[in-house]
């Protein structure tokens, strides 16, 4: 029983890894606490579910929904990251929720309120694995979730894209100097956090089979718990962090019942907070922006 | 002739990086001594261990006999240690008469102090008392600008007016006649002779010799983070290894 | 005044309530994500005064008040070890964690809500309001707000001006704190019911928004946020559903053209910030190194 719990937790650990690592992108190389993530979440579920709905092969409908968030994800790093650069550290945070309300109520008026069936795109097979029961969509998720993570994390420590954009986090200014192109790499590292967050909310609509305006808010806030459990800035924590997430919440809710999830989840981050500021993995960072 | 600060084999290292080692100076009390040097000789770093920015890695500090190594930086105005900055450091959200009434603040006594709404007061005696202190820097037209627009020059000055404001014994100066015009510096000597006849002890960084020869009569050399030399201008300029460093620094 | 507008007028006394909650640790640059925590604080504890404890409302609110100052002195210590963006997501985690565990509390009623025996009508409401108000336009002509400013500005050198800033801090939280446990109770008792889904983080993370888009710099900053928040939506009500889709962009387009926010106090705005270059880091953390000149 225990051992499908942590298997179960697991699942869900997944989807807030691409949450978590998304939000681990923009805080530990732009500083920016980029508040428009659940808003991404939502699109990445809501406009899969509406291309479907018009008739479109699924894997169309991913690719569509990928790109709509990715198109967000730059009008964010347009009108609320680059513009408040040299401002107040809050402004870009107030304005990426701006982003959220926008999309939120963007899919309100566009699909109500009530949640929406998804199509079961994964066939309802379950793995059975040692007395173990794996769900179809759950295997997909954790597989998904696994190899994106595996490859930005390649991409960040092998490639050369991935040294520019390290020495972007450790100083903007010095990357400038050296010559690295920061104008074209801060959207290219938005972009590539909308398709985490978009992706996770493609599988999240697998996994539950229902859409709403809003399912990115719960995920979302876990998704930021998640993060800063890990470390901010750390991807190996946000993977952590994400899968820790996911298990409280599971074993909360089986043994200690539904409404207890948010004492556990964020009295645990709370408790990380004071005793251990900078998260599992994280080191403390140089330099702040909100 | 006493000295009101003095420093004993202080030393302090940034990682590998041995910033000051085992350095010995007084400051003799109602004087004026400049701490001068090439760049990167420690100059500033002595004045963020003596207002208790950094802590230093060995030796002591000594503020009329009595040692505050230890003592929180926050305390050491009330000891009578206020400073300006090289980079001037004035709160740009507030206005010039608002960065002075923080520069009073250890005058003040008590949560009844801090929480009395003086500003509904007109010409408070905090207010009157910061505009007087700018208008004998001859500042007082700009007692209600912003901080951010005004001229370097005169925000520089203000950083100083401020370190006035907390009563110390001394006040400590990090290049303050750098960047201003002849005009703004004349104005700047008659401000510290001000100073100096209420009895205040100065320790100034600055690179102007003609400026540290009118108004310090004491000089220490930094190199290094050593003391090179020490004594009055003429003497120091007569020393080999001063010129040797000064020179050596040109070439 | 018909009911709609006067209900209108309640709901603007809340957020502009909150709104100060807020506004006074961020005035000295720390970010409040978990006001709702404090509020329902403040909620629960005044109600339970009230219901089981027999006490008036005059005195239950304020005590709900005090209730919240003191959690908020409590958790204050170790969160404010914590600088900037740990800070503002350690007060997020405390949210949630305060409206999950009143959420769980049987005494108080659980998840089906805790009803208030007493009853604050509107009168009661707009005058604990304009005395909020007014506390905190005498606040503001005080050395503690000068200070709030000085350390958002520069902390290390409010510091070596000999001001206590961790001090000045803890009392900016909790003050705020206090201020959202009134509005709290005052919430409890006029509507004669809590329950804690309401102060969830959406109300937090709004209440963040009201005060930044009203503007930091002066005192009326957050009661201009808070007007303009709970009113616009109204006023754009012909718009129906999209009326929130307008009010977004309105954020996002003040946000990119001011974003000092709507209130600012004329010609202080520094100039000097304006040529800063991208990304050096803000005056409140890039500040021991900067001192360092030789």
């Amino acid at each position: 029983m225990i051992a499908q719990q942590l298997v179960n937790g697991l699942m869900l650990g997944a989807i807030y890894v691409l949450v978590a690592v998304s939000f681990t992108l923009s805080i530990g190389i732009l500083n920016f606490l980029n508040f428009s993530i659940p808003g991404l979440f939502m699109v990445g579920g809501m406009v899969t579910w509406v291309l479907i709905g018009k008739g479109l092969h699924w894997s169309l409908a991913i690719l569509g929904a990928v790109a709509a968030a990715g198109l967000v994800a730059l009008a964010v790093e347009r009108l609320s990251y680059r513009r408040s650069q040299a401002r107040e550290p809050e402004v870009p945070l107030v304005s990426s929720l701006g982003f959220l309300v926008l999309l939120e109520n963007l899919a309100l008026v566009g699909a109500g309120s009530d949640q929406q069936a998804f199509p079961a795109l994964v066939p309802d097979f379950n793995l059975r694995i040692a007395g173990l029961v794996v769900g179809g969509a759950q295997l997909v998720s954790l597989a998904v979730a696994l190899a994106l993570v595996l490859a930005i994390s390649l991409v960040l420590s092998r490639t050369s894209l991935g040294r520019q954009v390290r020495s972007i986090a450790e100083s903007r200014e010095t990357a400038v100097i050296l010559g690295i192109d920061v104008g074209r790499l801060v959207p290219a590292i938005f972009l590539l956090s909308a398709v985490f967050t978009a992706l996770g909310g493609v599988l999240f609509a697998l996994n539950y089979l229902q859409v709403s305006p809003f399912m990115g808010e719960g995920v979302g806030f876990k998704g930021v718990a998640a993060m800063i459990l890990g470390g901010m800035g750390s991807i190996w924590g946000a993977v952590a962090g994400g899968l820790l997430i996911g298990l409280t919440e599971v074993l909360s809710i089986t043994y200690l019942g539904a409404d207890v999830v948010n004492v556990t989840v964020y009295g645990l981050l709370l408790a990380v907070m004071v005793l251990r500021p900078q998260g599992l993995f994280g080191r403390p960072p140089a330099r702040e922006k909100l | 002739m006493t000295a009101l600060l003095a420093i004993e084999h202080l030393s302090i290292a940034f990682g590998g990086l041995q910033v000051l080692q085992d350095l010995s100076f007084t400051v003799p009390k109602g004087q004026a001594t400049a701490l001068i040097g090439p760049n990167g000789a420690g100059k500033t770093t002595v004045f963020n261990l003596v207002s208790g920015v950094y802590r230093p890695t060995g030796g002591r500090i000594l503020l009329a006999g009595q040692d505050i190594t230890a003592l929180p930086s926050r305390r050491r105005i009330r000891h009578g240690i206020a400073r300006s900055f090289q980079n001037v450091r004035l709160m740009d959200h507030l206005s010039v008469v608002e960065n002075l009434l923080v520069g009073q603040h250890a005058t003040t006594r008590g949560l009844r102090d801090l929480l009395v709404p003086f500003r509904l007061v007109p010409n408070h005696r905090w207010r009157r008392e910061a505009i007087d202190a700018l208008a004998e820097a001859g500042l007082a037209a700009y007692a209600d600008a912003g901080v951010g627009a005004l001229p370097y020059g005169i925000r520089k000055r203000i950083d100083l007016v401020r370190a006035t404001l907390a009563g110390a014994s001394l006040l400590m100066l990090d290049e303050p006649a750098a960047g201003l015009n002849p005009t703004e510096t004349n104005a700047l000597r008659d401000h510290l002779a001000l100073l100096r006849r209420r009895g205040v002890t100065l320790l100034v960084v600055e690179h102007d010799m003609q400026f540290v020869g009118e108004v310090c009569e004491h000089v220490v050399v930094l190199d290094f983070g050593q003391k090179l030399a020490e004594g009055t201008l003429a003497q120091v300029q007569r020393d080999e290894r001063v010129r040797a460093a000064y020179l050596g620094q040109a070439a | 005044m018909t009911g709609y507008q006067s209900g209108l007028l309640v709901i603007l006394c809340f957020n502009v309530i909150a709104a100060y909650a807020v506004y006074l640790p961020m005035a000295a640059g720390q970010l409040n994500l978990g006001v709702a925590g404090f509020m329902a604080t403040g909620a629960y504890a005044a109600a339970y005064l009230t219901n089981e404890a027999g006490w008036p409302m005059g005195a239950a609110i304020p005590a709900g008040g005090a209730c919240a100052g003191l959690l908020a002195l409590l958790v204050a210590v170790p969160i404010l070890r914590s600088q900037g963006i740990y800070l503002a997501l350690a007060t997020f985690a405390l949210g949630q964690v305060i409206a999950a565990i009143f959420l769980n509390l049987d005494v108080v009623g659980g998840a089906a809500g805790y009803p208030v025996s007493a009853y604050a009508g509107p009168g009661a409401v707009f005058a604990a309001t304009a005395a909020i108000l007014a506390a905190m336009l005498l606040l503001s002509r005080t050395r503690f707000a000068l200070y709030l400013t000085a350390i958002k500005s520069d902390p290390v050198v409010t510091d070596l001006m000999g001001v206590n800033v961790r001090a000045v801090q803890v009392g900016a939280l909790t003050l705020g704190a206090v201020v959202g446990g009134l509005g709290g109770g005052l919430y409890a008792h006029h509507f004669s019911f809590v329950e804690a889904q309401h102060f969830n983080v959406a109300l937090s993370i709004f209440t963040v928004l009201y005060v930044l888009l009203g503007g930091v710099q002066t005192v009326w900053g957050p009661l201009v946020g808070a007007a303009f928040f709970t009113l616009l939506p109204e006023m754009l009500r012909a718009g129906g559903g999209w009326r929130y889709v307008l009010f977004a962009l309105l954020i996002i387009g003040v946000m990119a053209l001011r974003p000092q926010g709507l209130v600012t106090a004329g010609a202080r705005w520094p100039a000097r910030l304006r040529g800063r270059i991208p990304g050096r880091p803000s005056a409140e953390t890039g500040l021991s190194t900067e001192v360092s000149g030789s």
